[in-house]
């Protein structure tokens, strides 16, 4: 039930407005970082209150949310956020990727396929792709105004001349729409290929760099790479110990003291699903 | 009462948003928007709660002639509190209708290549919406889709290829038709059906 000293979903109605507005740009023009005020949430910055906020904006009274942290729906991360909707929205929740109408997500994209019918909002902390490159925010918004990304090639080619391959395993730099090189929030460069092309609108917020931007659904997501060392995703040589996937993204879990591990799924429903057999 | 806004701002606000948002993610595909509101005439409903999700004192109005009567000046005053200006340069968002010529697109706010997100977007309300006068594709659409509003000239279909040509700057257009919207953003490819 909603809490009546809370407006519906926490935020007030013109936040949600400047907001709401600030999507709608972000999915006019996708991949471009949109600035907008962001508030200060009931959580800390890097809980995800961009995410959180994005959520707010979009979320009715009708939606079924699922909260992920990793892959996760029973970490401490995800279990606040899903607690503060319930709190303050009143929605349903699940832990099912396909019942789920939105997902928040800290750091993933779910095995199960996404419908046209989901909405994925990505909890993101550096927004900005090539603030590790350049720090100063005039120089690397000039940059993307110019589509000048020579940089981040550079970057890339470094790690193939010291690594023999392209380091980067995780918040992999892709270009979306042909247009604008964006990051894709700290995912490994597994689920980058889940980008492209994907049925479900994906909307992501910065709470702390105050940056939304979007991917419309049916969008071209192509990862950077080189003709001659094209872009790959991990792969491991065993399965998941609990169900057997051999297709779905693994964490390295330590099992004792003497060093022994097991490698399990990161998407706990996705695991669930494949044992129970649904 | 016959000018009513939202009973419950915060619902129906957040689905009207929905539905504002889906047909921004999905160019050409009209989307329903049911509402309570009351709009006086000639503002559409579907474009007054438009106006009522979207619209406050950080965003300045334009209402093109047709529009700009005492009664909808009145009533978008009252529930979004937003100023209404004369000058198009300065509007966020523009309210205008199909059966009236429309002005040059160029003359609304387009962005600036650092900030692309600093442009107007357009409300055009007409009667009902076809599949007939432009193929769009892009970011949104899975192929292309057949996509039209009746009463908008060839004129204007050229302008928003042409809107398109200039992306990431431009304007972005949501139309309302009874109970429906759509949208046409700046990063659709618009073909005219007769150079297809």
């Amino acid at each position: 039930m909603n809490a009546p000293a809370y407006n519906f979903a926490y935020l007030n109605e013109q936040t949600k407005r400047m907001i709401r507005r600030a999507i709608l740009k972000a999915i006019a023009v996708p991949g471009y970082q949109v600035p907008f005020a962001s508030r200060e949430m009931p959580m800390p910055y890097g809980w995800g209150t961009g995410g959180v906020q994005v959520t707010a904006s979009v979320l009715t009274p009708d939606d079924r949310l699922k909260v992920i942290d990793q892959g996760a729906d029973d970490t401490t991360n995800a279990v606040s956020i899903r607690k503060f909707f319930v709190k303050t929205a009143g929605v349903a929740t699940t832990e099912r990727t396909e019942e789920a109408t939105i997902i928040q997500t800290r750091h993933r994209i779910p095995e199960t396929p996404l419908t046209a019918d989901q909405i994925l909002v990505f909890q993101v902390p550096i927004p900005e792709p090539l603030r590790f490159l350049e720090p100063r925010e005039t120089e690397t918004r000039k940059m993307h105004a110019l589509e000048e990304y020579g940089v981040m090639h550079v970057k890339l080619y470094e790690d193939i001349a010291q690594f023999g391959e392209i380091a980067t395993t995780y918040a992999y730099p892709a270009k979306v729409a042909d247009r604008y090189v964006f990051d894709p929030s700290p995912i490994p460069k597994f689920d980058n290929p889940k980008l492209d092309d994907c049925p479900a609108l994906q909307l992501f917020g910065a709470g702390r760099e105050k940056r939304i931007y979007a991917i419309p659904p049916h969008t071209k997501v192509k990862s950077l790479d080189f003709e001659d060392h094209p872009f790959e995703v991990q792969r491991w040589n065993e399965p998941c110990a609990l169900c057997g996937s051999r297709t779905s993204f693994l964490d390295e879990i330590v099992i004792d003291d003497k060093g022994a591990r097991m490698f399990v799924c990161s998407d706990t429903d996705f695991c669930a699903k494949q044992r129970d057999g649904r | 009462m016959s000018e009513q806004g939202f009973t419950d701002a915060a619902v129906e606000a957040a689905h009207a948003f929905r539905a504002i948002m889906q047909a921004m993610a999905r160019p050409g595909m009209p989307v329903p928007l049911e509402v309570k509101l009351q709009a006086p005439h000639p503002l559409d409903p579907a474009s007054a709660a438009v106006a009522l999700t979207l619209c406050d004192f950080q965003t300045p109005l334009w209402l093109s002639p047709m529009m700009a009567t005492e009664a909808v000046a009145h009533y978008l005053r009252f529930h979004t509190g937003a100023p209404l200006v004369e000058e198009r340069e300065g509007a966020h968002f523009a309210f205008l209708s199909a059966s009236e010529e429309t002005p040059a697109l160029s003359l609304f706010s387009q962005g600036t290549h650092e900030y692309p997100d600093r442009s107007a977007t357009l409300v055009i309300q007409a009667a009902t919406f076809n599949t007939r006068d432009v193929v769009l594709s892009g970011p949104g659409i899975k192929g292309t889709t057949g996509f039209g509003v009746a009463g908008l000239s060839q004129r204007f279909w050229s302008a928003m290829a042409e809107n398109h040509a200039h992306f990431p700057i431009g304007i972005d257009v949501i139309f309302a038709a009874q109970g429906r919207i759509a949208a046409l953003p700046r990063s659709t490819r618009v073909v005219l059906q007769e150079t297809v």
